[in-house]
């Protein structure tokens, strides 16, 4: 199995405000070189939805068998807790998809 | 030949068994074909446990790792979510190679939904998810209360017991009365393990291998009486003034600078009539609820079930009643996998599945609501079925809740977008936020509105 590949792109924006009140942006794309490893991650981590709405968003697509998440925040601190629950998360699907793919 | 209600041998009461014994067949040829096989993720606190059941009851294998933080600190969520992750998988490879099993071998993937903490609920929610899609097969939630009274039934084989539940986030009463499970007493304020976790806190004990055994130890020798407040509020008992009064009183003997060999030994002669005291409550609720729904029988379920003294105590209160106490070791006692495992399989074995979709977690989860009703209605249905014991079906919930589940649910489950407006979203939200932040707070008051107003349904309920 081809594992984790690259993290390749992981930009944190706050330049401009695009609309009132979500300053804080970041995005970052994990290519897992396999749409049905990418399919698995995002089936996974889509479940659980942002505990709060109202400060965080969270977005997620899929191409190229990379898994694409867009974050945009009101606060960087709301961003920070969002971004590393996620990732953390993400890791484990990834291990779990390593171990036993 | 005709039923006239009085009969020993009625129709009645022969069709029953004849039922039974007819879907009891029918579930052994299932299992004889191919035993079923569960694994079981529990993470609702600060324990990870990962466990491999067939539906007979079996444990294949029921390793668990706990997350053990430095004296006078209690776990936060962040961090025990972090333990668990580290710990996950290499539990679930010592589980599957204990086991001696192939993932091919397993029928349904069981894991925690609530209650317990959000962060450290998610890691066994996620994992559950992903190795549902690799190897294919279904998910189950389970009731993290539920789980500890069917873990407790089994191993020890009351057949119709009172339950005291008391962990470190829960302390409730449960009977099963009138064709119904029903929720006797509970704590109003804070859970009996809290407390005890938080004595412990004051004596700066360590938390290896858990507060609660540590006091334990140290208590054994006790032998001044102090009185303390003694809290039991009809039905239910409340601990937050025996902790206030021994964090304020303690603190005030045990300054560091000023702290005689007799000021520490009368602290601890505190804490030890502070534990009496609380088992004491405990003992007086159970025995109450024995009274009014004609048990002899205690079981004891839950992490402070391992205590020994609590244990010595119930017992005595049950002789006295002419009933038998029924406890578990600390290994089924505490947080484990199996527990998750074999009611997951139970509810499973009946067609019960969680799409992946729903495979959420929620930190208030109430055992005695609409929503758990009918999963246990299958799942004790089918467990009786299979231990031929009697037909139990289900919690009741409360007649003052059904109101407020209603409307507190879209607070509650922490999913679905809020029917009412924004506000009551954005104060679920800051209520999550404030339980993630929260040291140790396991609560599960699963209604949105005061806890004061919704006692009268204790007493309704209860009859009294």
């Amino acid at each position: 199995m081809d594992p984790m590949a690259s993290d390749a792109g992981f930009d944190v924006d706050d330049r401009s405000p695009a609309s009132s009140g979500w300053e804080f942006a970041c995005d970052f794309e994990v290519d897992y070189r396999s749409e049905e490893h990418a399919n698995i991650v995002y089936a996974t981590l889509a479940v659980d939805k942002e505990l709060q709405p109202d400060k965080v968003k969270r977005q997620m697509s899929i191409s190229d068998g990379k898994l694409k998440v867009h974050f945009e925040a009101v606060e960087a601190r709301f961003l920070r807790a969002s971004f590393s629950a996620f990732v953390d998360l993400m890791i484990l699907t990834t291990q779990i998809i390593e171990e036993y793919n | 030949m005709y039923y006239n209600g009085f009969g020993p041998e009625s129709t009645l009461r022969k069709l029953c068994p004849n039922e039974l014994g007819q879907q009891w067949r029918r579930e052994r040829e299932l299992a004889v074909k191919k035993t079923l096989i569960a694994v079981g993720f529990e993470g609702s606190a600060n324990k990870i446990g990962v466990a491999f059941v067939a539906l007979d009851g079996t444990i294949l294998s029921n390793p668990r790792h706990t997350y053990i933080t430095p004296p006078c600190h209690g776990f936060l969520p962040r961090e025990t979510a972090h333990h668990h992750l580290r710990h996950l998988l290499p539990l679930l490879r010592s589980a599957l190679s204990d086991a001696g099993i192939t993932p091919a071998d397993v029928d349904c993937l069981c894991y925690t939904k609530g209650p317990g903490m959000g962060a450290p609920l998610q890691v066994s929610a996620v994992a559950v998810r992903a190795l549902s899609q690799l190897w294919g097969k279904p998910i189950v939630a389970v009731n993290h209360c539920v789980a500890h009274i069917e873990m407790g039934r089994v191993v020890t084989g009351a057949e119709d017991p009172v339950v005291l539940f008391v962990s470190g986030g829960n302390t409730q009463v449960i009977a099963y009365s009138e064709g119904r499970y029903r929720i006797y007493g509970e704590t109003i304020d804070i859970a009996v393990g809290n407390c005890l976790d938080r004595f412990a806190r004051v004596l700066t004990l360590p938390n290896d291998p858990s507060p609660g055994y540590n006091i334990e130890q140290l208590v054994k020798k006790g032998e001044k009486f102090i009185d303390l407040p003694y809290v039991v509020k009809g039905m239910d008992v409340s601990f937050s003034g025996i902790l206030s009064y021994i964090e304020a009183t303690a603190a005030e003997k045990l300054k560091i600078n000023e702290c005689t060999p007799a000021d520490l030994c009368y602290s601890l002669q505190m804490i030890d009539c502070a534990q009496e005291t609380v088992f004491a409550m405990l003992v007086e609720i159970t025995e109450r609820a024995m009274a009014h729904c004609d048990k002899k029988d205690v079981l004891i379920v839950g992490g402070i079930g391992c205590n020994e003294r609590l244990q010595e105590m119930m017992r005595v209160m049950c002789s006295e009643r002419g009933g038998k106490l029924f406890a578990t070791d600390d290994r089924y006692c505490i947080d484990n996998g199996a527990m998750i495992a074999y009611t997951g399989l139970l509810a499973f074995a009946h067609g019960m599945t969680t799409p992946l979709e729903e495979s959420t977690f929620t930190q208030r989860f109430r055992n005695d609501l609409e929503e758990q009703y009918q999963q246990q209605t299958l799942a004790l249905k089918l467990q009786s079925v299979i231990n031929l014991g009697h037909s139990c079906c289900g919690f009741n919930f409360r007649h003052d809740r059904v109101q407020s589940w209603s409307r507190a649910e879209h607070l509650t489950s922490g999913t679905g977008s809020p029917p009412h407006s924004q506000h009551s979203a954005a104060r679920a939200a800051t209520k999550k936020e404030k339980d993630e932040q929260s040291d140790f707070k396991i609560e599960k008051k699963g209604t949105g509105k005061p806890f004061r107003s919704s006692r009268k349904g204790i007493v309704l309920d209860s009859g009294f």
